[in-house]
């Protein structure tokens, strides 16, 4: 006798608890008396929470006016937006003078059309764009935000970034369309493809030559008014340290925490010492030495701009606390991974760059977003030693003469700011690990 | 002031060092003045947005009473008052930016006293604003004068001398008060107006502030009793006489201008036409008085000029104008001498 029937069974449809709305409702919300209580009480307390919210931010909130008495006489109830909004160009951009905003903009434009191709599919050598992000786009940004007479120096580094730049929009575009690059295509147009290797570099090389000799030539006559870092200052401020201070803590940490994993006892030694130094003392602390005593052991006459000062002591302190994130990584990573490397003929940097690294790093991303998201927070710190970032130009307005006592408004507004910001960043992290996994979950 | 406590003893010790350590090092070749107008501007520190004295407006530019100050010295300098930095520290640092050369003068509300007068390094010049603490209190709670504040509870600034001279006034005058402390004024002033405290403390300027900000000010009345004084001047480093005579004399000549009757509006007038003799010497028409300052003949003119004399500065940030804070100023320590007040300048001759 079979076991198994040879007619097919009857199709029965999934119980209804799996499948209707109010079968998902009564298993999770009303499954027994006490969860069905529980459930109501906390949807009183949600509709009475939003109710309230809702009345205070939108239907009773003042959206026009020209100072608070006005939104009181409006309505003493709701929330007076109108000074936020009168604002915004504070909280945004600081005290830069207003026709020259563009220049911020163009400033963020810019950086977004540089790293536009990291994530643009089919484009080549993304390695080479994300460290000409990294090493040349501050020269162009800064010297637009700040603007003046270019030294020789700031000449060429201008003309470097905007030679990068073209190159790699021209590059990232030829990817996308053909899957090329934008070597192979210049070899294509000047008909050298077929000639040797030497020909072929010596060849790009000359075109790199005249096109920087070019743009060199026409950015001479290109100058911008000068923006003294005193007016620089809202979410742009914010942006600029925090920005800065993230894209230096990675290669900082990487090398503070292989210092500290050395087998040579000076660099070890220095490493350990120096990271346990910042990470002891409070990023307030390190704020206030770097802008108020630094000052006093330099030569007399000699005075750094303060926010160079920031940023410097901003760099130092985030690339502790990176050290410790990636020295985290690099002990969660086998012995087995170093020996097979080292047994396979690389020396210590083929390991740490192609084997070990890559791997830890990995790991830690959300230790390292984490650590991002804490600095973009703590750098609102700055407002406190007198820099105008966005917390010191928010709480500005409680102060202002037609704005007078106007504070939960802004902090609010502060606040979805950050939300907004910090949640991109937590996302992205988010969808870099899931990618950067692929491979483990097949 | 509106920060953790924390950071603010942070911040004092880090202070404290780098001031001690200042005092050594300053002793420059070049004059104060030269270094300003070889830098082609004045660089002025001022604090954080403090209502009246220096605050931002929606264009992210200065105004107030200490920022027309700096303004005034940039234009008896340069003859305009654009030339200028505006520098804002907060106010656990506000000495030590002075003193290692960060700025030039410090024109925000700090109180002249002894101890800074000798201590840190600075020499403060002269009186442009008389403070005091007072009280503020509901109007229904019947509270007319501060002594009847017995066993009461008042909301006050944590870490400031306010606090300090709220526990002298209570001991002085035996009458058990309560403060209530907090960081940050906004949240003092929330307190206050929810029924938190039966009184609020804080320097009279800032009273009248807040009271202007409430829903409604006219439940609110300041009383009479001033507990404490507060003089607010300008300061400078120690140790450059010619500069601290700068700055000194254009604040007297903002008082002086008033007193003479010269103001933004006649001084043009006043200049051309003016038969009295003080009027002439300070605009520069006669005399050599500008000589010993190292500035330019028509140096008060310009201030004049560019910013109005003191009146206007008062009326303007301090009184009733458009971004004033409305604190009358008749019958104060801030009216001139001859209308009873102490704002006095010495005679330009």
């Amino acid at each position: 006798m079979s076991m198994a029937k040879a007619e097919k069974s009857v199709t029965r449809s999934a119980p209804l608890t799996e499948t209707s709305f109010i079968g998902w409702l009564h298993k999770n919300l009303f499954s027994s008396w006490v969860n069905a209580i529980l459930t109501f009480v906390s949807l009183y307390i949600i509709f009475v929470v939003i109710k309230s919210l809702w009345i205070w931010g939108v239907a009773e909130a003042v959206w026009v006016a020209e100072n608070r008495r006005e939104c009181f006489a409006i309505s003493k109830d709701g929330a007076c937006w109108a000074g936020v909004i009168i604002w915004l160009e504070n909280i945004f951009y600081g005290r830069y003078p207003r026709d020259e905003l563009w220049r911020v903009n163009l400033g963020g434009l810019l950086l977004i059309l540089w790293m536009a191709p990291l994530w643009l599919p089919r484009v080549k050598d993304k390695i080479f764009i994300g460290l000409s992000t990294v090493f040349l786009y501050p020269f162009l940004a800064g010297y637009l935000f700040a603007g003046g007479d270019k030294g020789i120096f700031m000449q060429l580094m201008v003309t470097g970034a905007i030679v990068c730049l073209v190159g790699n929009t021209v590059h990232a575009c030829i990817g996308v369309f053909s899957g090329g690059g934008l070597p192979e295509s210049l070899l294509g147009i000047l008909g050298r493809k077929d000639a040797s290797d030497a020909n072929q570099r010596n060849t790009l090389l000359a075109v790199l030559a005249i096109a920087f000799v070019l743009i060199y030539a026409l950015q001479i006559g290109w100058t911008v008014e000068a923006v003294p870092w005193t007016k620089w200052g809202g979410m742009f401020l914010t942006l600029v340290i925090s920005g800065i201070g993230i894209t230096s803590a990675l290669p900082g940490g990487i090398i503070l925490a292989l210092g500290r994993r050395s087998k040579l006892p000076v660099i070890r030694v220095l490493s350990t010492s120096f990271i346990e130094l910042f990470r002891s003392v409070p990023l307030i602390t390190v704020l206030f030495m770097a802008t108020t005593m630094f000052p006093l052991f330099m030569p007399e006459g000699f005075v750094l701009n303060k926010l160079v000062q920031v940023i410097i002591a901003v760099c130092l302190f985030s690339a502790c606390y990176m050290a410790e994130t990636v020295r985290a990584g690099l002990q969660a990573i086998p012995k087995g991974q170093y020996e097979a490397a080292h047994t396979i003929g690389l020396g210590y940097w083929g390991m740490m760059g192609l084997i070990v690294m890559p791997q830890a790093l990995k790991h830690m991303i959300p230790n390292i977003v984490g650590s991002f998201i804490g600095l973009l927070k703590d750098t609102t710190l700055v407002s406190i030693i007198g820099l105008f970032d966005i917390l010191g130009m928010l709480r500005s307005i409680s102060q202002d003469a037609p704005w007078r006592g106007l504070h939960k408004e802004p902090l609010i507004f502060g606040a979805v700011l950050f939300f907004i910001v910090c949640f991109i960043m937590s996302k992205y992290s988010r969808h870099l690990e899931v990618k950067l996994s692929a491979g483990a979950n097949r | 002031m509106k920060s953790t406590s924390f950071i603010t003893s942070v911040a004092a010790a880090v202070a404290v060092a780098a001031v001690a350590l200042a005092g050594a090092t300053v002793a420059s070749a070049k004059t104060t003045l030269e270094i300003v107008k070889e830098r082609g501007h004045l660089r002025c520190q001022v604090g954080q947005p403090s209502p009246g004295f220096y605050n931002l407006d929606a264009n992210g530019e200065w105004y107030g009473s200490d920022v027309s100050i700096c303004q005034a010295v940039a234009a008896a300098i340069f003859g305009s008052k654009k030339k200028l930095e505006i520098q804002s520290v907060s106010s656990q640092v506000r000495f030590t930016a002075l003193a290692n050369g960060e700025s030039d003068l410090l024109s925000r509300t700090a109180t002249w006293t002894l101890l800074r007068d000798t201590q840190l390094g600075l020499d403060f010049t002269a009186v442009n604003f008389y403070d005091g603490q007072g009280f503020m209190v509901p109007k229904d709670s019947g509270i007319t004068s501060a002594h009847d504040l017995k066993g009461a509870t008042v909301c006050v600034l944590t870490g400031t001398t306010t606090e300090l001279n709220l526990a002298d006034f209570s001991r002085v005058n035996n009458l058990n008060i309560k403060p209530v402390t907090f960081e940050d004024q906004n949240v003092r002033n929330d307190t206050y107006l929810q029924g938190g405290c039966d009184a609020l403390t804080n320097d009279k300027s800032g009273l009248a502030s807040n009271k202007a900000a409430f829903p409604n000010p006219g439940d609110h009345i300041v009383l009479p009793e001033t507990i404490s004084k507060e003089p607010l001047a300008p300061a400078v480093r120690q140790g450059d006489a010619q500069w601290f005579d700068i700055v000194k004399w254009t604040v007297y000549a903002l008082v002086g201008a008033e007193e003479l009757g010269v103001n933004k509006g006649n001084v043009d007038d006043m200049r051309a036409n003016s038969t009295n003799a003080s009027v002439r010497r300070m605009l520069g028409v006669e005399g050599n008085l500008h000589d010993g300052l190292g500035l330019s003949k028509d140096w008060a003119y310009n201030i004049i000029k560019e910013v109005g004399n003191y009146g206007e500065i008062y009326a303007a940030y301090m009184g009733s104008g458009k971004l004033g804070i409305g604190i009358g100023r008749s019958g104060s320590a801030n009216a001139l001498w001859t209308k009873g007040g102490l704002m006095y300048s010495p005679p330009f001759r």
